[in-house]
């Protein structure tokens, strides 16, 4: 495994050799061409950014002849130098300079001195001559010597790692599949080369998984900026700490939650953090502190968005959440804390009397929920009133490949993925009850309803289930517990069958509407596997339930 | 999971004018025998073990894995009413893929489905009273009349098959 160091290093290099090679090229242009605009404003921006990328990394004197030549650069676009003379043979010599400081920082020499150079364009800065040698002579050698370079990275399209990824995917299920029959078939050459081609397409999947990782920097380096403005806007100081940028992540999860934690972000300056005067007045520091966070948990990267604002008001949420007719006043008071703050994310749902460029404009927190289900993420809610809020975004590492419980219903395999599951439970009929047709049990001491699996896959129509009784019970009772939004279901299932790691493929038209299924995946004994959605198990539960 | 051939037979001798040929995939339903045009097809083949799918109409008949391809199975005797009361579906039935716009679907049938080849003349568009357009899009191509007196309807997949269709739910009466 590299060094997050030598990634870096690597990433420098190919962006540096790659401005090395434009700058030639806008280079001879100019030559050519001294009064070609764009080559002239690109050169200017290829400076600047080797400059900010040399600095970043260390490389300081690398950076000071990048910053010195965009200074040139800046001159000559304002007209106040012009590319002729002396100035074109520094210029050419300064570039070359920095081919050869960037060569050194690849092959880990120390960089060559530039002291001469820097002079030079010290004096041109200013508008004296430059110090030229009056021989050149190492000047054609040189030019023989000179090395032609590819880059050790290549820029890939996403669109062909996902291609990639899938059929990784189908590989695995048909890894599967011949493990499976070279077991059943027991002949032990066949065995021996199932097993290595189950190590192998392991092996395969998890380096086009790794491929597809990036930091999650890439993300959050991004906030700076929006806090800022959003800050601006509200007139509000507020203090960002970024953390955890090296957590590694698919591509692909990251951009898919990327309206989210925009969302949360904007919502945390705005709704979250109070003003300068009322933080004051309640004895906190003046600046409010945002942190953004990512880490590891298990085989899940964490992203929290904390604030150290005025947490949230579970009794005004109640009351908003009544007025907009999401719940019933008396369903209303029945809630806990964490069944309160799971409305924060219900489909228009939102806090604001006022409507400010930044938030408050019915495009609610329920963005979050969406593309945390998509993704078979959770959303985890802490908060203390007058202390601050922290949203906590659960996501898999990869979407590939995801732990799920098979579980059995009508001699039908099913699959739920690990990360909604909460516990598994064998009840007898006596630990069940029924409150209002409902089945319930006590799990930790709080109420779990239970719904039989198949009443909710079998069920049509728009009637509501029927009334639960305890009578229909025979025996001991196999309930797997799901939790979506801090909302626990227990599903009655005929049996466990497993827990295995499964390639989820999506459902292809026309079926894909149902969304009670978030996919199928394959067997190793060939069989199709419906994935079930649990947010949409839970939410027909919700809308069915008598 | 042997493929049924494809073969084509040679066209018949009847008037030399080849381009005016058309492949059918041929298969029965209920009592009749209804065509589907050979691009319109995919491949042939013994029915995989079908997944029933809960919340899906009785007549599509569940999902299953076709080379790698989870596709939905369809049972079209079902769909259009055409099976009599009593007779089962057969242990071991036949499924043609056929491509609609952007995805396959597997169409159930009974028994070895056949290719069939008739000059295009042959094929008659469907009687107006036949289309109901009102309920049912115009997924009858025509009625191809044989030589001895039989008939072939010919389906048009690509307007039998949009999702819309597919999904159409018989009422309430559904009941698995």
């Amino acid at each position: 495994m590299k060094t997050r160091d030598q990634e870096y290093r690597e990433l420098f290099m190919a962006e540096a050799l790659e401005y090395y090679d434009s700058m030639s090229r806008h280079l001879s242009e100019l030559e050519r061409n001294p009064n070609a605009g764009p080559a002239l404003n690109e050169l200017f921006r290829l400076m600047h950014n080797l400059k900010a990328n040399a600095r970043a990394m260390g490389f300081t004197d690398l950076g000071e002849v990048a910053h010195h030549l965009e200074t040139l650069f800046g001159l000559i676009r304002d007209q106040e130098r012009t590319f002729s003379g002396p100035l074109i043979r520094v210029v050419f010599a300064g570039v070359d300079a920095l081919g050869n400081m960037i060569r050194a920082v690849g092959a880990n020499q120390p960089l060559p001195d530039a002291s001469a150079l820097l002079d030079n364009l010290d004096r041109l800065v200013r508008g004296e001559a430059p110090v030229l040698d009056e021989v050149d002579e190492g000047d054609t050698e040189e030019e023989s010597n000179r090395k032609m370079e590819l880059s050790d990275l290549v820029y890939i399209q996403v669109k062909k790692l996902d291609n990639l990824l899938n059929l990784v995917g189908e590989l695995v299920i048909d890894r599967d599949r011949i493990m499976t029959l070279a077991q059943e078939i027991g002949n032990p050459a066949l065995l021996a080369t199932a097993q290595h081609l189950f190590r192998i397409s392991d092996d395969l999947q998890y380096s086009v998984m790794d491929a597809r990782l990036v930091g999650v920097g890439v993300l959050l380096n991004k906030f700076p900026r929006v806090v800022r403005d959003v800050a601006t806007a509200e007139n509000k100081e507020v203090e960002l700490t970024l953390s955890g940028q090296d957590v590694q992540i698919d591509r692909n999860i990251l951009q898919i939650i990327t309206d989210a934690l925009l969302h949360l972000v904007r919502n945390a300056v705005s709704h979250g953090l109070e003003t300068t005067e009322q933080r004051q007045a309640a004895g906190k520091s003046a600046i409010g502190h945002l942190t953004l966070s990512a880490l590891t948990e298990r085989d899940d990267v964490l992203i929290q968005v904390q604030d150290d604002g005025r947490g949230i008001n579970t009794e005004a949420v109640r009351r908003k959440a009544v007025e907009r007719g999401l719940i019933t006043a008396a369903a209303a008071g029945s809630l806990n804390e964490q069944d309160v703050w799971a409305l924060l994310f219900e489909p228009g749902f939102s806090m604001a009397d006022k409507v400010t460029d930044i938030s408050g404009r019915g495009v609610g927190l329920d963005v979050v929920k969406l593309a945390l289900d998509s993704l078979g993420g959770q959303l985890r809610v802490e908060s203390e009133l007058g202390i601050g809020t922290t949203f906590t975004l659960v996501l898999p590492t990869s979407i590939a490949v995801k732990g799920a419980l098979l579980i059995e219903v009508d001699e039908r395999p099913y699959a739920l993925p690990l990360m909604h599951t909460d516990t598994v439970l064998s009840l007898e009929p006596s630990q069940i009850s029924v409150v209002g047709g409902v089945l319930v049990t006590h799990v930790q001491g709080l109420a779990v309803p239970l719904v039989p699996l198949r009443l909710l896959l079998h069920d049509e129509g728009d009637d509501v289930l029927p009334l639960a009784s305890k009578s229909e019970l025979d025996g001991p009772q196999q309930v797997l517990v799901v939790n979506y939004n801090n909302r626990r279901l227990g599903l009655v299932v005929d049996r466990f069958i497993r827990q295995q790691n499964i390639v989820i493929k999506p459902l292809s038209k026309p079926l894909d509407t149902i969304d009670l299924f978030g996919g199928v995946t394959l067997l190793g004994s060939g069989q199709v596997c419906l994935v079930l959605d649990v947010p949409a198990l839970t939410r027909l539960f919700l809308a069915k339930r008598p | 999971m042997a493929d049924i051939e494809l073969s084509v037979p040679a066209a018949k001798p009847e008037r030399v004018k080849p381009a005016e040929l058309v492949q059918l995939i041929v298969f029965r339903l209920g009592d009749e025998d209804y065509g589907i045009r050979i691009e319109q097809v995919k491949e042939v083949t013994v029915t995989p073990e079908v997944a029933r799918m809960p919340k899906t109409p009785p007549f599509i008949k569940g999902i299953a894995n076709l080379r790698g391809d989870i596709i939905a199975i369809i049972d079209l005797e079902e769909r259009f009413l055409l099976r009599p009361a009593g007779r089962a579906v057969p242990e071991r039935s036949y499924t043609v893929a056929v491509e609609a716009a952007d995805y396959i679907l597997g169409l159930m049938v009974r028994e070895v489905p056949r290719p069939f080849t008739l000059p295009q003349s042959q094929i008659e568009a469907a009687p107006d009273f036949v289309q109901d357009s009102s309920t049912r899009d115009k997924y009858l191509e025509g009625i191809a009349k044989l030589p001895d007196g039989g008939i072939i309807i010919v389906l048009d997949m690509r307007k039998l098959l949009t999702p819309s269709e597919v999904m159409r739910l018989p009422g309430k009466s559904a009941s698995s």
